[in-house]
């Protein structure tokens, strides 16, 4: 446990002492953190972590990218690893290494590990990039035994950068990214989850996938010291960080699947912060002053998302009657306490010149739906609305509120409660309304309205929408490098998935709150990454 | 005896079959792994990839022949979430849980028959309603409540004791004493009534009316007759050992077998689930086999009629 003095202390030190203090006492505050989750597939290897929750963990204390976000602003690509990139063409780009930068085991970050990061031993299997080829598990790959990747890997990596080709090893500082397609999005992929740089020594001297994946050798502030699957994490200051020395001694998340759970702890002095707390709480936290909830919104925003091949849904007129019978503010006022926004549809502002200021959400409009269903003739035919039982904060009270409101329209939704993803997804007749997030990966509407809704995007791959126009377009930004002609067409893409012909429909921006102790100063990032280097921690 | 011992035997082996069978079809048809996995947000190709490495995309009954298969060879099949042989993952799990669930049990029995037995001989008295009202607060209030109520209390408001975690013996306490009170309860429950069935016997009246002294009374003829539906919670209570704190380890993040089970069956991991209730199915049957041959050490009359056989 840590009183306010060692943590003002720790912060002092850390800020101000020279680095021969290093090797007396380390004086440095150790700080507990509970979560809900560390890691759904336990491991810390982000190629196959895709979660939110591995965010909170893997990000900015464990792993970096070349490039990576600005989490104590509004996630803009910045360079971090890399000190500069320079476009040699439309499919190639250089970037200078940052010199001087320590691997958890001693070595210096060389061109050499960011050629392995992206190399087929790490992630593209024996294939190499494109690479469709199946091997079993329990046949020629036996599970994770030896430096076998899991299947899902190569899988992650090709999605994530579907063009890559190859990585050039220009000098020991120097690489170059080489597409096979021209792709404006290209540094705005290497910001992404996947394009993160470890070890090459570090990953040959595992003796198995599993031990790398669940002891990195990365460039992070902190270090693994101790991973217990389904339990606890811990983490130990890095201190030959390129960013500086990190402000804590020991960071250590421990898995507290209960809210009820986290906050007891918390406010017993076991944690230092309790994160996934539902706004519900967040009064009842703060009603002691020692301590505050922070956070707030995330790149993710909650969708409705339409099946266009239910036979309700088949004219596009209903669907448009559901996204106006939506009063979204009333959503974010009564369930999120006002603490969440309503975006300007499936875009961020970190996008850019690509987003579009003036665009928006379908207005909240009773009479327009009522209109429009008047107009497709729907005569109050049930319409499934498939649901789980909160995976996302506050889903089920939402989509009571919804169905009500869908109701006050005319439409007649039916919630049928499911257990699973599976559940949800499976193609049936009755599959018609579901709940769904999508993530702004990246400074690009590709990371979003093109992968989520596009050709190859889940909505599509399980049959639910498809739009000759939509698609095409979809195509065209992804491959074209005329930003005038891209925020066009994106411009368009919004126009029919959100308006013409709905894939989805946005709701609210999701957000995550932390709890912590109002005497630690410290900053939540508008994400799920937890920020404790050193200029985030007692400034 | 053999004979008893033998139709137990496969009639144990036929119910691991049938749990292990049930879990299997249930687990596959609720839900498929590769979705639930690889989360909402998968790449499909990801999710296709995982289906075609895990063998998800046979035939139902192709998978279950390969899986039995595989468990007569003894090989209890690897998790999909990291590819660890399942009976590695539980194994590691295993102290954890009767690091919690042993000391509970002693608890339970120490506590619950001693307090049963007290209430009966003091029937109708203060004590005796004393002792109910307690075991009636005790088995009626549901354990996550009670474990909350005693982090409230011992952990926020006291500060004597952490709140959850498994980094100290001191951790371990307030989920042992919340499993405890509740399955004390109920043994002080079922031990009252059995006494108190005992208790008004004819043959617990003429050893009284013949002179024998009450306290060898109570211990030579109430006890070992009483205990016969008591052994019978007791052996139940032995069975779930195993798998028996799933809501506590929540409640407390223990790292035991039940929170393994939880996150296994909410992400269908199938062979780590069924490789978890093939261990408890073996574990209740085994306990079951134990109580019934101290039906049979306790009444001498079982010993020559074998119920069920």
């Amino acid at each position: 446990m840590i009183d306010r003095r060692s943590l003002l202390t720790g912060a002092a030190l850390a800020a101000g002492l020279p680095r021969f203090a290093i090797a007396q006492a380390d004086q440095r505050p150790a700080i507990t953190i509970a979560v809900q989750k560390i890691s759904n597939s336990n491991t810390l290897e982000p190629l196959r972590e895709q979660s939110n929750v591995g965010e909170r963990v893997l990000i900015t204390s464990l792993w970096e990218g070349m490039l990576g976000r600005d989490y104590g602003r509004e996630l803009q690509t910045i360079p971090v690893l890399a000190t500069e990139t320079r476009r040699i063409s439309d499919r190639v780009v250089e970037l200078k290494l940052r010199q001087g930068v320590r691997f958890h085991n001693g070595d210096e970050l060389t061109a050499e590990d960011v050629a392995f990061s992206f190399g087929n031993d790490r992630m593209f299997g024996p294939g190499g990039p494109n690479s469709s080829a199946t091997i079993r598990v329990g046949e020629a790959n036996p599970g994770r035994a030896g430096k076998e990747l899991p299947i899902e890997v190569p899988a992650v990596a090709n999605r994530s950068f579907p063009g890559f080709e190859r990585i050039e090893v220009v000098d020991k500082y120097t690489v170059r990214w080489v597409n096979r397609t021209p792709d404006v999005t290209l540094e705005g992929r290497m910001t992404r989850s996947s394009a993160e740089i470890g070890s090459r020594r570090g990953f040959a001297e595992a003796a198995t996938w599993l031990d790398w994946a669940r002891k990195p050798i990365t460039t992070g502030p902190y270090k693994v010291a101790e991973f217990r699957a389904d339990h606890s994490l811990t983490l130990v200051a890095h201190d030959e960080y390129w960013g500086g020395r990190p402000p804590l001694r020991q960071l250590r998340f421990v898995e507290v699947p209960e809210v009820a759970s986290r906050v007891n702890g918390l406010l017993s002095g076991e944690y230092h912060f309790a994160c996934d707390i539902p706004p519900d709480q967040i009064a009842g936290i703060e009603r002691n002053r020692a301590f505050e909830v922070q956070g707030g919104t995330i790149p993710n925003h909650r969708l409705t998302v339409f099946d266009k091949h239910h036979p309700l849904l088949a004219d596009a007129r209903i669907r448009r009657a559901f996204t106006h019978a939506i009063d979204r503010q009333a959503i974010v006022d009564s369930l999120w306490a006002g603490r969440t926004t309503i975006p300007r549809g499936l875009q961020w502002e970190f996008y850019g010149d690509m987003y579009q200021a003036d665009w928006n959400v379908p207005r909240y409009d009773l009479a327009e739906a009522r209109r429009l269903l008047r107009e497709a003739g729907y005569k109050g035919d049930p319409i499934p609305y498939r649901l789980l039982n909160n995976y996302y904060t506050n889903q089920t009270a939402t989509a009571q509120i919804l169905v009500e409101m869908w109701r006050a329209a005319g439409l007649n939704v039916q919630i049928e409660m499911k257990e699973n993803w599976s559940q949800i997804l499976e193609r049936t007749p009755t599959r018609a309304v579901r709940d769904w997030s999508n993530s702004g990966l990246y400074s690009d509407p590709v990371s979003s309205l093109v992968n989520q809704h596009g050709p190859n995007g889940q909505q599509q791959q399980v049959g639910e929408y498809a739009n000759a126009e939509f698609n095409a377009l979809s195509v065209q930004l992804e491959t074209s490098t005329d930003r005038a002609k891209r925020r066009a067409m994106f411009r368009r893409m919004l126009e029919i998935a959100e308006r013409e012909d709905p894939a989805y429909t946005v709701l609210h921006r999701n957000a995550t709150f932390t709890a912590k102790r109002r005497e630690i100063r410290w900053k939540a990032a508008p994400a799920f990454a937890m920020d404790f280097r050193a200029n985030n921690w007692g400034a | 005896m053999l004979r008893f011992l033998g139709f137990r035997l496969l009639r144990a082996a036929v119910t691991i079959v049938m749990v292990v069978t049930f879990a299997f079809v249930v687990l596959r048809l609720s839900g498929d792994p590769a979705q639930i996995i690889m989360g909402a947000d998968a790449p499909p190709e990801a999710v296709a990839a995982f289906r075609r490495a895990w063998g998800l995309e046979e035939p139902l009954w192709v998978q279950y022949l390969r899986y039995f298969g595989a468990i007569l060879g003894g090989d209890l099949g690897r998790s999909m979430r990291d590819g660890r042989e399942a009976i590695a993952l539980v194994g590691e799990r295993i102290p954890a849980t009767l690091a919690l669930t042993v000391p509970a049990l002693l608890i339970k029995l120490g506590i619950g028959i001693p307090a049963g037995i007290t209430a009966a001989l003091h029937r109708n008295s203060l004590l005796d309603r004393a002792v109910m009202m307690l075991a009636v607060a005790g088995f009626t209030v549901p354990s996550f409540v009670l474990g909350l109520l005693l982090v409230l209390v011992f952990a926020v408001q006291l500060g004597w004791l952490p709140s959850g975690g498994q980094e100290s013996w001191k951790h371990a306490i307030l989920p042992i004493v919340t499993m405890g009170i509740g399955g004390a309860a109920v043994l002080a429950r079922f031990t009252r009534s059995a006494m108190l069935e005992v208790l008004g016997q004819p043959y617990i009246r003429t050893a009284s009316a013949k002179g024998v002294p009450w306290r060898a009374v109570i211990w030579g003829h109430a006890l070992p007759n009483a205990a016969i539906p008591t052994v019978t919670i007791v052996g139940f209570m032995v069975g779930s050992l195993i798998a028996g704190a799933v809501v506590v380890e929540s409640v407390f993040s223990w790292p035991g077998v039940g929170r393994l089970l939880v996150v296994a069956v909410a992400n269908r991991d199938l062979a780590v689930v069924q490789c978890i209730l093939l261990l408890v199915a073996a574990t209740m049957v085994t306990a079951n086999l134990a109580v019934d041959l101290l039906y049979g050490a306790l009444d001498p009359r079982l010993r020559t009629q074998p119920r069920g056989a």
